[in-house]
């Protein structure tokens, strides 16, 4: 017993190194960056487009441009009706799904290897050439009101939203989420420019990954978003300063939610920083994984919550770095209080040696199957690497940059990264009963009714 | 008929090439591997056949629990041992309980597979039934339920919808169990949970990747194999009466937009009849050009709509959920659903439509084969609600052979006035404060 627990102890022998597959990128004379990655076993064909932008580039007015743009994309283009394009669609079994992120308005479809002609032709069409037609803007803005209203009814979808408005605040490009008023504004006009402007050959980028023939791919490529207008990349927005002068605190109130969700911020990195590596293994050590500091002491010793964890976010500008949980009405103060400590333990204490070991081996063990799995996941993948200008020794070299970090190079970033006075608190709960428990978390506290219009703290 | 996916598909490429193999130990637990060396990892999954339908009143939510308590310590692992280890070793788990199964899900670099074993079988063998971690259990198990439920709305009228469609039968009860069920749950529960269900001869073990089957047997072998068989769990008696009309429940909560439920009595998994309602969930739910889309969300009466059936040992539900948009009457969004549900029963479906419907559920099915842990969930699924694994092999086939005329006779005989609930969350105004 003995023996085994020591063996354990030094854990198992690791994998060795995982690598991308081999894939190709070329540049079609109208600025698309193209990638091709193949991979047999499976007769489906992965298609992912990248458009540079994302929420970054909504203005605050109709913030929320770069989601509708992307849902109406296949709500009616040049050739097809939405119906006729829906139909088509979903008669190949394919998909489609669009969405906006920080960075990036993402297209994500696939299809049968047999279907490649026809589905890429769906997906370019619907990318290249959406008519935006009135009632599909008018149907899509209300029901996303509507959403808008729906959310805040359920506090585990509405605290995000009001965090990213308070935390960033409204002139930063992460701080104007959309909500009722601004998707309200959004007009066909508005629309059409967005989509003129950044749906254009320099600013895409187009992913196959599956099986398929790359002789005749390159060119159905080449004849669809190759014959795009060149246009000009977008011009990413300037780094924005993030809030340093804590504490504040923000309060919303659910008065009938028997339970205190929140989230404590602070300022964090770029998804470039040269310290990702070392904040990831920081981060699954702090509120990355089930035995982690924060869900051990909330979760596990104290039973406060099912479940407590934070977030190093990683976008383009300047994020933050989170703790965010849940526990019931009664015991706010106690989980804030515990969540705290559990910062100022880190902050004070770093990690141990034996706490690295076990945070490189989980990294390095839980990356296979998330990202070089299947070929959706390496279109994934790639699309980082060209978004954020980073290599493909990302993925190939990910094992060493983890074996690398030294308990030095660690504790240095636990004590840069996650401090405990610039703190931004945004408890969302029963107000009359936690409104004493926000009080002692900052000079001031704000506070706002989760129904009414808007995220801001007003 | 334009597009057919050829029904050899699954079976050829994705599982025969690849060798499935299968044993049952001694103890009666059965061992089913399907060897995957394209990354170095590997999916363990453990279905024990037992979950709330083996339940009984004031100790509802004891299943769910009790998954809660196989990661708080056993005899050579303690307590926070099992993730610890299995963290510190790169590898994750989760777990998962329903009305039918608890299913724990282990997925780990390929260097780990003995310690997880080892691991598992200690839990199964001698789980520990600490006191304290009883207590902090409970208070992350009704954190769970407060989460789910009791703050979301989509929750509450779940968990009262399904209490009303079944009045005798277990699944009358929610998987998390009643607030007070929880408060009460007592060591003697735990134990005799553990007692009824947690026996090899009730389990199958799926795992797919990299492993090679002779050290898998090797190892279920020397660490499962020793473990006693026992007594599996009592039948479940008691059947649910016919539904006699229709029932209507209301929940009225703070809320800006109401929330609608529609549930019919439908036969369990291993019915003919389920690859029709299959194929009737995707003609209505399925994708932007399905009938409920087009209907309700296109139409512009919700935000959202749709319906099918989970996998189930007894008679279970075919749900819908809609969300009404703000200012639309929720007798217009039950009507739309009537009609349309109506109309499967009178009006063949073309063979463009049917056509159409058989191919996303086959490229679906296909779909979820993609990763390891998808197929490891597949073949568990298909062991226990089909009885055997093997019948992947024909899902396909039964799909192609649904008919239109099987359509509107399933359509006809469930989606009947007599036979549904229909539950509504009216939005109630938050007091106004002074």
């Amino acid at each position: 017993m003995k023996r085994l627990a020591f063996a354990l102890a030094l854990a198992l022998p690791l994998t060795a190194q995982v690598k991308l597959p081999p894939y190709t990128r070329e540049v079609l004379p109208n600025g698309v960056v193209t990638y091709y990655m193949q991979r047999t076993g499976l007769p489906l064909v992965s298609f992912r487009v990248l458009v540079k932008g994302g929420v970054e580039s909504d203005h605050p007015m109709v913030a929320g441009i770069s989601s509708v743009t992307a849902e109406l994309l296949r709500r009616g283009t040049a050739q097809h009706t939405a119906e006729q394009f829906n139909e088509e669609l979903d008669g190949l079994g394919g998909t489609f799904g669009a969405g906006a992120g920080d960075d990036s308005t993402s297209i994500s479809a696939e299809f049968l290897k047999k279907d490649f002609d026809r589905g890429l032709a769906l997906v370019a069409e619907a990318v290249l050439h959406p008519s935006f037609p009135e009632d599909e803007i008018h149907k899509a803005v209300a029901r996303r009101v509507d959403g808008v209203k729906s959310a805040k009814d359920n506090p585990g979808a509405a605290i995000n939203p009001f965090y990213r408005s308070f935390f960033f605040g409204a002139a930063h490009p992460y701080g104007h989420p959309a909500d009722e008023a601004s998707y309200d504004r959004i007009r066909k006009e508005d629309l059409v420019d967005y989509h003129e402007q950044m749906y254009v050959g320099h600013n895409l980028i187009v992913i196959v990954a599956g099986d398929f023939d790359p002789v005749a791919a390159k060119a159905r490529v080449a004849a669809t978003f190759g014959a795009a207008r060149a246009g000009n990349a977008y011009a990413w927005a300037a780094e924005q300063p993030v809030f340093d002068k804590g504490p504040r605190v923000l309060l919303v109130d659910k008065p009938d939610a028997t339970q205190t969700y929140f989230i404590i911020a602070q300022p964090g990195v770029r998804r470039t920083t040269p310290d990702r590596v070392p904040l990831n293994l920081l981060n699954t050590l702090f509120g990355g994984r089930f035995t982690s500091m924060l869900n051990d002491e909330l979760r596990v010793n104290s039973g406060l919550t099912y479940g407590a964890g934070s977030s190093v976010q990683m976008s383009r500008l300047t994020g933050a770095i989170f703790i965010s949980t849940y526990t019931k009405t009664e015991t706010t103060a106690k989980a804030i209080d515990l969540a705290l400590d559990v910062l100022k333990r880190f902050h004070d204490k770093g990690i141990t040696a034996e706490q690295l070991a076990s945070a490189k081996a989980y990294v390095k063990g839980t990356l296979p199957p998330r990202t070089i799995q299947t070929a959706d996941q390496i279109a994934n993948v790639l699309g980082e690497m060209e978004l954020y200008g980073l290599g493909r020794d990302e993925v190939d070299q990910f094992f060493a940059r983890v074996d690398a970090v030294t308990l030095e190079q660690a504790n240095a970033a636990v004590r840069r990264y996650y401090g405990t006075d610039n703190l931004t608190f945004v408890l969302l709960g029963n107000a009359a009963k936690i409104r004493d428990v926000a009080a002692k978390y900052g000079p001031k506290v704000m506070e706002r009714p989760a129904r009414t219009p808007g995220w801001t703290a007003m | 008929m334009r597009t057919v996916i050829g029904a050899l598909l699954l079976s050829s490429l994705v599982f025969a090439q690849q060798d499935i193999r299968t044993q049952t130990l001694a103890n009666g637990m059965k061992v089913i591997v399907q060897e995957d060396h394209g990354i170095p990892n590997v999916a363990m999954y453990f279905f024990y056949r037992i979950g709330s339908r083996n339940e009984h009143p004031g100790a509802t939510g004891v299943s769910h629990f009790f998954e809660h308590m196989m990661f708080n310590g056993a005899k050579k692992y303690g307590p926070k041992e099992f993730d610890r280890h299995m963290e510190m070793n790169g590898g994750n788990n989760n777990a998962y309980t329903t009305q039918n199964d608890t299913v724990y899900t282990d997925w780990f670099p390929s260097a780990a597979l003995e310690m997880m074993f080892d691991m598992e079988a200690d839990r199964i063998r001698d789980l520990s039934f600490d006191p304290k971690m009883i207590e902090s259990e409970r208070g992350v198990v009704y954190s769970e339920r407060r989460t789910s439920v009791d703050n979301n709305n989509f929750g509450v009228l779940n968990e009262l919808a399904v209490a009303a469609a079944f009045v005798a039968h277990p699944y009358h009860w929610p998987v998390v169990g009643w607030p007070s069920d929880i408060e009460s749950w007592s060591m003697e529960d735990l134990k005799s949970h553990w007692s009824m269900g947690y026996a090899p001869n009730n389990c199958t073990l799926v795992i797919v990747g990299d492993v090679r089957w002779d050290n898998v047997l090797e190892l279920s072998k020397k660490y499962l194999e020793p473990i006693p068989r026992r007594e599996p769990p009592p039948p479940v008696r008691t059947k649910e009466p016919e539904q006699l009309g229709e029932r209507r429940v209301t929940v009225s909560k703070t809320a800006q937009l109401p929330i609608q439920m529609v549930l019919y009595h439908v036969p369990a998994t291993n019915s003919p009849d389920t690859p029709v309602l299959e194929v009737i969930s995707t003609l209505l739910s399925f994708g932007q050009s399905s009938r409920l889309y087009k209907r309700l969300v296109d139409g512009q009466l919700a935000i959202s709509a749709g319906g099918g059936v989970g996998d189930s040992l007894d008679p279970t539900l075919f749900r819908f959920t809609i969300q009404p948009r703000s200012g639309v009457d929720t007798a217009s969004t039950e009507k739309a659903l009537f009609e349309e549900l109506a109309r499967l029963g009178t009006e063949p479906v073309s063979d463009a439509e049917l056509r159409k419907a058989k191919n996303q559920l086959l490229a679906n099915f296909y779909r979820q084969l993609k990763t390891i842990e998808g197929r490891a969930n597949l073949l568990g699924s298909y062991e226990v609600f089909h009885g055997d694994y093997a019948k992947l092999y024909s899902a396909d086939k039964e799909t192609e052979a649904v008919t239109a005329a099987d359509i509107q006779r399933v359509a006809r005989q469930y989606f009947s006035p007599k036979n549904r609930t229909v539950a509504t969350l009216v939005p109630e105004k938050p007091e106004v404060k002074q």
